[in-house]
């Protein structure tokens, strides 16, 4: 039987793009027919449910049921990837919280498959942020995010700072998430849908719609560079290492 | 799957080779085909497009998103009105990063409409390289250089190698000197020329341009064909 995977994406700064990289990860595991749920923390109206309602549930991730909710459903999810969205300023403890239940003993021992995608920001500050996740993290996946996507300027730390805060966790994988045309990410924005169908012209309920074509290109040309950085850590065999997997040309 | 029209960008990365006169022969050329044509100048200056065909031209920009929109997207859609973009030289670089940037090319087939680029061609290296890099990038579109005779002699021909299966070379004759002021000056129209239209010609001028129009018209059916023909050869071997 598959073993369950849990993703949390997750940073403690807001507005660096968390959201965004959890829908161009849900995009891609659909593409590559994985079943996955996802779990938006920004309790009570959600960020990332407009996007996959279907597939998106708005939790409380203090509150202990919905802990349970999570957690406890894990090997008995019909969607054995679990992507969690996890509210700003709260990765720190979310992963504290973790540790204390023992769930990143049951990764350690293999029992579950467990990655966090830690998004950075562009300012020093976020660097610290590193080295306290680092100290929880043990032997877990761990994936820093550089995401250009709204920011055009450079990041504020230099390379020689950055590498020393990178080494000091195990295995670790830089992601480059590259710039999206604003409008086009506006456009995507305003319509609610996941990019996928953005791409393919189709509405919230899977109704043909009238999106810019240069706009949908865009996103397309964007999305096919995101999920190649996917590929390139082999987040399938990650995540779904039994499983054939028919990748569905959505990103074109 | 049968074409049901073709875009028609008409290029070059160097300023001045005659890329506006061969958009307005190609705009003319279509409507006398009876087809619904549109055109789209992306030129600064004077004596543009817009200036010789105002009903019809749609004055365009790649330089901003709002620009880039309202030209690919109007581009992209009404699939049965043949357009003919004369794209101003520094706009090349731009214009085509964003096609393929959007995969313009590849859904301009999936709606049955052909792309053609028509490549003025000279002697100096950065035209050159600028057509083996649209050659590298768009193998979908039918990519034709053209020998503008006004220019010189074709000496490197070789440095501009055809796309196999692709049309051949374009060749645009040069006009009797005497006669480029007639069709110089805007607005003129060469559809309109051939029933009597509004500027006075000499008899005999007249004669020489309609003689020119049909060398030049030939040339184009050609290209229409050689299109038609190597989109039937590319269908056969997508179903074979």
């Amino acid at each position: 039987m598959a073993r369950p995977a849990v993703i949390l994406v997750g940073a403690d700064k807001g507005g660096v793009g968390k959201t965004t990289v959890a829908r161009t990860l849900i995009d891609y595991f659909g593409a590559h027919q994985t079943p996955t749920r996802a779990f938006d923390t920004e309790w009570p109206r959600g960020t990332l449910k407009r996007f996959h309602p279907d597939l998106t549930e708005v939790v409380d991730v203090t509150s202990v049921s919905d802990q349970m909710k999570i957690f406890d459903t894990l090997g008995s999810a019909e969607a054995k990837v679990t992507v969690i969205d996890v509210r700003a300023g709260l990765l720190s403890s979310t992963l504290q919280a973790l540790t204390d239940i023992g769930f990143l003993e049951s990764a350690k021992k293999g029992q579950i498959t467990f990655a966090v995608f830690h998004i950075l920001g562009p300012s020093i500050a976020s660097l610290e942020e590193i080295a306290e996740t680092a100290r929880v993290m043990g032997d877990a996946n761990y994936f820093l995010v550089k995401n250009f996507i709204n920011n055009t300027t450079f990041f504020e730390w230099d390379p020689a700072t950055y590498n020393s805060y990178f080494k000091r966790i195990k295995g670790a994988e830089e992601i480059t998430i590259p710039k999206l045309n604003e409008m086009a990410y506006e456009q995507v924005e305003v319509a609610s849908v996941p990019f996928v169908s953005f791409v393919g012209n189709k509405g919230a309920k899977g109704e043909a719609a009238n999106y810019s074509f240069v706009l949908r290109g865009y996103v397309r040309h964007w999305l096919g560079n995101v999920w190649g950085e996917f590929d390139r850590v082999k987040l399938v065999d990650l995540v779904a290492p039994k499983m054939e997997s028919n990748v569905r040309q959505a990103a074109g | 799957m049968s074409l049901r029209s073709s875009i028609t960008i008409v290029a070059s990365p160097r300023p001045r080779v005659g890329k506006t006169l061969l958009a307005r022969l190609l705009a003319d050329f279509h409507l006398q085909q009876n087809r619904s044509v549109a055109t789209f100048d992306l030129n600064t200056g004077d004596r543009t497009l817009a200036q010789f065909l105002p009903e019809k031209t749609k004055v365009a920009t790649v330089r901003d998103i709002n620009g880039q929109m309202a030209l690919f997207d109007r581009l992209i859609a009404d699939e049965d009105t043949t357009k003919v973009v004369d794209l101003g030289h520094d706009s090349f670089e731009p214009f085509f990063s964003v096609t393929h940037q959007i995969g313009f090319v590849e859904e301009a087939r999936r709606r049955s409409v052909a792309v053609a680029i028509l490549f003025i061609v000279t002697p100096d290296h950065t035209s050159i390289e600028a057509y083996r890099s649209l050659r590298a990038r768009f193998a979908r579109a039918a990519l034709a250089p053209v020998h503008n005779e006004i220019l010189g002699p074709a000496q490197h021909r070789d440095k501009y190698p055809l796309v196999g299966g692709g049309p051949g070379i374009v060749r645009l004759p040069m006009l009797a000197p005497g006669l480029r002021r007639y069709i110089d000056t805007p607005p003129f129209s060469f559809a309109d020329s051939n029933t009597g239209g509004a500027v006075d010609i000499p008899l005999a001028a007249h004669v020489e341009l309609q003689r020119w129009l049909r060398r030049i018209y030939l040339e184009f059916r050609e290209l229409d064909l050689r299109i038609l023909l190597a989109d039937l050869q590319a269908s056969i071997r997508l179903n074979s």
